[in-house]
């Protein structure tokens, strides 16, 4: 977060990129398409923040349905609202759900690899 | 020592029909503000409007509110004002909006401003005063003093505007 927020003063507008896991759902077996992911990240954003959190602008990037893991875009002076609401978002249609936040980063190229799983002998 | 620092919004309210204006409380006020803040910046705003939130002064003739913000989450909670449209009291809805006049760290520089902002609003109509009566209304408020104004600015100003008169 520290190097974000040094690097947000040079650059004026910096984008966050999230590799994220989305719903770990209680009944593996609910399918949730890309628009129904956005919709339902928008409602958690409206739960926490209001109608102001609501009108925050991120993008879903990619939406894997199977793993259900999506890429986000968001502006950094947005990330702390969007992750905050992600962590709250408790229940998907009255199953229990949690997000997994899997790596973030200002660029997207350095999410092609994880630093936390390289093996050093 | 230290202390709990607020800050104090003087805003005025605005109604269509002024009558109903003096239905209005203190309570029906801190409800609007408490669901315009909760629908605009969700729960968290709402979390932020439980402590130390208050209207300190209300008053139903004039429409003027002293609400009473912490200072660390007083521009959030500004913010909300004005998407109040309307207020309820005793079942009743009232179209109105707030203005706010002044922000101040202390009620006593709220006060101030009002008695100032007040005395503005008298200057500014009385030139307008049509019949006998009202013209007697103007000088005998002319020859009122206020707090903290001495004697003679008071006196001058009441002449001029007399000499205007006449």
């Amino acid at each position: 977060m520290k190097g974000v927020s040094t690097q947000k003063k040079s650059t004026g507008y910096q984008r966050v990129v999230l590799k994220n896991s989305a719903p770990v759902l209680e009944n593996e077996s609910t399918r949730l398409s890309a628009v129904e992911f956005k919709q339902f990240i928008i409602t958690g954003l409206k739960i926490l923040y209001g109608e102001v959190g609501a009108a925050l602008t991120f993008d879903v990037l990619k939406y894997d349905e199977d793993s259900r893991t999506a890429f986000l875009r968001v502006p950094s002076r947005g990330l702390v609202k969007l992750w905050s609401s992600l962590t709250l978002l408790g229940s998907y249609q009255d199953q229990a759900c949690a997000f997994r936040i899997l790596q973030v980063s200002p660029f997207l190229l350095a999410l092609t690899g994880n630093s936390r799983e390289l093996q050093l002998d | 020592m230290v202390r709990i620092k607020s800050r104090y919004l003087l805003c005025e309210i605005n109604v269509t029909d002024k009558s109903r204006l003096l239905l209005l409380d203190d309570r029906a006020v801190m409800t609007a503000v408490r669901t315009a803040v909760a629908r605009i910046h969700g729960d968290y705003g709402a979390a932020q409007c439980i402590i130390g939130v208050s209207v300190k002064y209300m008053n139903a003739h004039t429409g003027m509110v002293f609400l009473r913000f912490p200072k660390r989450c007083y521009k959030l909670l500004w913010s909300a004002l004005p998407f109040i449209t309307c207020m309820e009291t005793r079942g009743q809805k009232i179209p109105c909006f707030l203005n706010c006049l002044h922000v101040g760290g202390t009620i006593r520089t709220c006060q101030k401003f009002l008695i100032r902002y007040n005395t503005q609003q008298l200057h500014r109509l009385l030139p307008k005063c049509k019949n006998e009566d009202e013209k007697h209304v103007r000088t005998a408020l002319l020859k009122c003093l206020l707090p903290g104004e001495t004697r003679e600015t008071s006196a001058e100003e009441a002449d001029s505007e007399e000499d205007e008169v006449v």
